[in-house]
This record gives structure tokens, sequence and C-alpha cells, in this order.
């Protein structure tokens, strides 16, 4: 069963969804439970690929196929998850900023946290600051990550802050921030607890917010 | 040293000779900064009124663009794809719906035509006003990111590279076929310099790992340069991010110079000196994410003091921004930065 997971490890980080979807359909014939074949199988499969990715090994097209062939396997394994307590490390809400539509950090952001086993809402690209709050409000998430690729519109990142704060909610959510713009100095000027560089050390940067 | 005039300061600098003074023009300024510098000038007159020492005119100035709801800033572009325009801005725009989504789309797809008439207007009105007094610049997309951005959509791109390749290259095919006769074009008409772009690179590297940029990036636009140079029209090449791991493929392809040496992907103009200096140009790389944005005047003449120490040593050196002067700069930044650009940029240095 090891050499299974294993293999399924591997061709998460591969981005092979066939070989994958092949091999997780075997390990549940085998009757491995499916809890273990997402932790002890896949999950391993994308973190390994997120370290390389951090590394500058790895590239987005092979981060894209990873999630992909990462998304097949949960596909097929949800319903032998039902009833079964998935821990989840999370909920985030990610959004691109008003005015910038720029997404395709986001998503990618999405995809990795995803799966790392953080539950995400997407409230999609040029987001309204009242938008986060009602989300923050409905989904009690933990994390909200925000977005924005251009200097023009990474000002709207305070705006949502100050929004939260207006609603009463800052205290009940930690923030992130990311995009190629934004800097760890910009987060810390603005009262981000969080910052990323790429999608990898988001789900980094999720973590230490959960202190997981 | 004699005063040059505009393009000739621009052309002695591409052959890595001194010129009079480093040169400075922009890939783009946005109007609403232009009109609180000078108001009511059009592109042309700012570009003379500021004496800078270049043109640029976008292949998507003069396109063949269908509105399909202002309100919302929704074109269809000559790909094909649906294209939203961010409120804040003339120039940033998004795909919202790409073309082409598989084998089926691209046996009936049609690409724009670069022969249909008016596309060159704004560049034959420019080379008209300048011809021989300052550099009227084509900007075009590189083949691989016009896929990219305009046929394919970026995530779409990004996974067929490696689940789809052969669809990547009939459209980079296409593309790159439509930008050989776009540049014939447009130096027919008679511009300087033509200036490729389109990011290949993000704040940690390149979207693509080097084998994926040179299949699927430089293999096609190489054969556009080649072109331009042999037509003897120096090529320049923009692309945002950090490049460090691909540098050499960009000095390789004969770009003439390499804008913007992007300071926020941790790029430092002084090592690119240092590395590729005797090799290629160097265009950058003030800084317009956060210090043209939110700096001071004082601050921007040491940031363009600084580097035309960095590079203007031996010429090969044009000081620009690190991107384009949109719309959040301060117009008194951008002031300042030419002004200082003339005061610390007189050679000898």
């Amino acid at each position: 069963m090891a050499e299974l997971l294993v293999s399924i490890a591997q061709g998460v980080e591969k981005g092979d969804d066939k070989q994958v979807v092949e091999l997780v359909a075997k390990a549940l014939e085998s009757g491995t439970p499916a809890l273990d074949i997402l932790e002890k199988g896949m999950v391993p499969g994308i973190q390994a690929l997120g370290k390389c990715f951090k590394e500058g090994t790895v590239y987005l097209p092979e981060v894209l196929i990873a999630c992909r062939a990462m998304n097949r396997g949960v596909e097929l394994l949800k319903p032998h998850l039902e009833g079964v307590e998935v821990s989840s490390k999370g909920t985030v809400i990610v959004g691109t900023v008003e005015g910038d539509m720029h997404d395709i950090g986001k998503n990618l952001v999405k995809l990795m946290l995803e799966s790392n086993g953080f539950k995400v809402e997407d409230l999609g690209s040029d987001v309204v600051p009242g938008i986060f709050v009602d989300a923050v409000r409905d989904t009690k998430a933990d994390i909200v990550a925000m977005s924005a690729l251009l200097t023009m519109t990474m000002v709207e990142m305070p705006n949502v802050i100050d929004a939260l704060k207006e609603a009463g909610l800052r205290d009940k959510v930690k923030i992130m921030i990311g995009g190629a713009p934004i800097t760890r100095e910009f987060a810390d000027e603005i009262g981000s607890e969080g910052f990323a560089e790429d999608c990898a050390s988001a789900v980094d940067e999720a973590v230490r917010l959960m202190n997981l | 040293m004699k005063t040059m005039n505009n393009l000739t300061r621009v052309l002695t600098t591409l052959r890595h000779q001194e010129p009079d003074m480093v040169p400075t023009f922009e890939n783009q300024i946005d109007s609403q900064v232009r009109d609180k510098i000078k108001p009511g000038l059009s592109h042309a007159d700012f570009i003379e009124y500021m004496d800078l020492d270049a043109i640029t005119h976008h292949e998507l100035e003069a396109d063949t663009a269908v509105v399909i709801d202002e309100s919302k800033g929704l074109v269809r572009d000559k790909w094909g794809a649906l294209r939203r325009y961010i409120p804040a801005s003339e120039t940033v725009s998004m795909t919202v719906e790409a073309p082409v989504k598989s084998e089926k789309d691209l046996k009936k797809y049609v690409p724009p035509d670069p022969d249909v008439s008016g596309v060159y207007r704004n560049l034959e009105q420019s080379v008209k006003r300048f011809k021989g007094k300052r550099a009227v610049i084509a900007v075009v997309m590189n083949p691989g990111n016009a896929v990219k951005n305009y046929m394919l959509g970026q995530v779409e791109y990004f996974k067929a590279i490696k689940t789809d390749p052969d669809l990547v290259h009939q459209l980079t095919e296409i593309a790159r076929d439509y930008y050989l006769r776009f540049v014939k074009n447009c130096i027919d008409v008679g511009v300087d310099i033509v200036w490729i772009g389109g990011d290949i690179a993000m704040s940690t590297g390149p979207f693509l790992s080097p084998a994926d940029t040179e299949t699927f990036i430089m293999s096609s636009e190489r054969g556009i340069v080649q072109y331009t140079k042999g037509r003897g029209v120096p090529c320049l090449r923009h692309t945002d991010g950090n490049i460090w791991q691909i540098f050499d493929m960009l000095v390789d392809a004969g770009y003439d110079a390499i804008h913007p040496i992007d300071p926020v992907a941790g790029m430092d103009l002084g090592e690119a000196k240092t590395r590729y200096g005797d090799k290629i140009c160097l265009m950058g790389n003030v800084d317009c994410a956060h210090l043209l944005t939110w700096g001071n005047p004082d601050e921007v003449r040491r940031a363009v003091k600084k580097c035309i120490q960095d590079a203007g040593k031996g010429g090969g050196y044009i000081c620009t921004t690190s991107n384009t002067v949109h719309v959040a700069v301060k117009p008194e930044n951008y002031v300042a930065m030419v002004e200082a650009i003339r005061e610390y940029g007189k050679y000898p240095l």
C-alpha cells in the first residue's frame, strides 16, 4: 500500500492526471481508506511540487497540471469521504481587489490552498470591499487573501481592511496579500498580517497565520 | 560634447556608443498624467513638450476592436477575444473570454488581418511629423503572448503547454505570421525601432522553464527579431519580472535593448550592466510601482542619479520608468524624473 501511495504522490507531483485517477481507483479497490489516499498520497505530492516551485525548479504549467491531477483524484475520493472527518486547515476567502482583473495569481493561490487542505471561497476578480466584508460575515473565514497586480489597484487593499474594521470584523480574520507590486513592507504598512510572493509561499503563509 | 538630435541620441545609444546625454522615452504615458502635466496636449504634442527622445505607438491603439459594452469596458479585440479594460486605466485590459478552447475552434479560427486599412495611421502621422528628428517606435506583442493573452487565455495556455503542445504551436505559428507581416508593414511605414512586448516572467522568475521558454516563446519571436534587424531597424524587448534565468536567451535572440530590468522583481540594474552591458543595451528602471507613485521629487532625482551611475557609463543605457507612466504616477514625479535625466545624464558622465 505504501508503494501505491508513493506512486500517487509522484503522479500528482508530475501532473499526470491519468496516472493519479488510475492509481486512486486501484487504491480504493484494494481497500485503502480514502482519507489515507488523500493525506498520505496526494497531499505529499502537491506539497513536494510546491516546494519545487518555491525553489524555482518547476514553473506555472507544472503547477497548473499538478493541481488538475490533484482535483481529479479528489473528485474520485469524494464519495468515499462522505461521513469521514476530513480536517480542514481553515477557510480562506480569496479575491482580486476592485479595479483589477488579473486573476491568474489568485487562481493559483486558490488551487494550491485547496490542494493543501484549506477550504477556499473564491470571490473572483474586481471585488469591491463590501463583498469581502459580506463573505467574511457569511463564511466565518479565518483568512482574507487579496491580490493586486497593479500599482494603481493595490491602493484598494487598505480600503478592504478599513471596511472590515467598520463592520467590526477586523479582529475576526487574518489578512494576507500578494501580487507583483506587493512587498512585505507594504503589507506591514497597511496592517496585513500576511504576505506571499507566490502561490506556494501563500500556502506556507496561510499555515503560519493559522498557527498550524 | 556636441548636442545630438533625439533620434541620433537613441540610435547612438543602441550602438553602444556614448551619446550627448542619456536618452529617455516611455513605453506608455497615461493621458491623465499627461493632462495634469500640460493640459490639452495630444500624445505627439506631449512628446515634443517634454522633449522625449522617442514616440511609441502600440499595435492596439488603432485597432479594429469592437465595443461590446462601453459601461463595462468590454470590447471584442482583433483576435476575437472578449476583453475588459479596467475602469481606472485606458491601457490595461484582461481577456474575459478567449476565442480558442480546442483544436475544433482552431479549424474555424480567423486570425486578424495585418493589412486592414487604418491600423497604421498613428504611426504614419508620427513618421510624417518626427522622421529624422525623434525615434518613432512601433510596440507589438510577441507571438507567444498573443496566444496566451488573446487566443487561449492565460490559464488554458499554461495548461496546454503540457497537455496540448501541438495546439499551442499551431496558434503560435498563426501569431508569428501575423506579427511578421505587421512588423513588415510598420517598417514600410517608416518606423525607426520595433519594440516587442509581452511579459514572460513574474516576480520570482520566468513563467515557463528555460527549455519551454525557448520552445514556446523565443523560437517564434527570434524570426521577428531577425527580420527587423535585417531591415536595419533596431529591436527592443520588454518583459516584467525576474529574468536572470532567461537573460542569456534574450541576448542571444539579437535584441538591441532589454526593458525594464524590473526592480520590484529583484532585478538590479548595476548587476545587469556588469553582466550584460557589453552585449545588450539596458532600459530602466526608475521604480514606478512605489517610488513614482508614492515618493517625492527629491527621492526620484536620487533614484535617477543612481540608475545613471549604475548603467550609464560607456553608453548603451536608456533611462525609463520600470514599466510605464501609469495613471497612479504622480505627475510631479515624472517631471522630476525627466529633468533629473537631463541634469545627471550628460556625457561624459
